[in-house]
């Protein structure tokens, strides 16, 4: 899975989150690292709602603009916990090996 | 849309290179997106936001909104080594045209198509295919 993809399923596994809010979640999530555009955001978006992984929760009119807010679908969050188990195994297994070499240096 | 002011006008303007299809459903989203991580004082779209629009816009354009398909996004474990097997025996094929029959022209049709299967193969990564 795309960090990107993995960032933006993380943020809606808050709250369901319009737009500009998940660009900020994820902004925070990622400590500031990642930094989405409009563009990259809604075609993450479109691929994310394709695969069933997200879906759209309700919307609102906000100075005359569409804000329409999406959510995590059953699926989705099922894709984020394996996703998530499978980089703290990777994680876990980076630190056992770096740990000895940390120690001695 | 004659009341917007003169940012958001410009921020449209980028978001027009998308298909009307799309805008139809998502432009006001769009803009209201743009709108909210504008600066206060800020009258003209970020390059990077501009560029970034442009970039998508376009592709978006040229592929329909569906490049890889979905059916080959959903059958990527099969077609992604498919693409890049086609890819190398283009490679082969460009090679042996130029080593042994001056085929250099051959080329300007060839490595575009190399190049589009090696970008559908980069689309459909295992890695990036959500699963």
């Amino acid at each position: 899975m795309q960090e990107t993809s993995f960032l933006i399923l993380t943020a809606l596994a808050g709250a369901s989150l319009h737009g500009y809010g998940i660009i900020t979640d994820v902004a925070q999530i990622s400590g500031g690292r990642v930094q989405l555009k409009a563009g990259t955001l809604y075609a993450a978006l479109d691929r994310l709602a394709a695969d069933g992984l997200i879906e759209p929760d309700r919307e609102e009119i906000v100075d005359n603009r569409l804000r329409r807010y999406y959510r995590i679908t059953r699926k989705g969050a099922e894709r984020l916990a394996e996703e998530a188990d499978r980089l703290r195994a990777d994680a876990h297994a980076a630190l056992t090996r770096l740990r000895p070499g940390v120690a001695t240096s | 849309m004659t009341d917007h002011n003169p940012l958001e006008r410009r921020y449209r303007r980028w978001l027009a290179l998308y298909p009307k299809s799309f805008r139809a459903d998502r432009e006001d989203e769009m803009a209201d997106v743009l709108m909210q991580g504008a600066d206060p004082d800020q009258t003209r779209p970020r390059a990077r936001e501009a560029a970034d629009l442009a970039a998508h816009g376009l592709l978006r354009r040229l592929s329909g909104g569906r490049f890889p398909s979905p059916w080959e996004r959903a059958h990527a474990n099969v077609m992604f080594p498919v693409r890049i097997g086609i890819a190398l025996w283009l490679c082969f094929i460009s090679a042996m045209l130029v080593g042994y029959h001056r085929g250099e022209l051959w080329l300007l049709l060839l490595v575009p198509a190399i190049l589009l299967h090696l970008y559908i193969a980069y689309r459909i990564r295992p890695s990036a295919i959500a699963r």
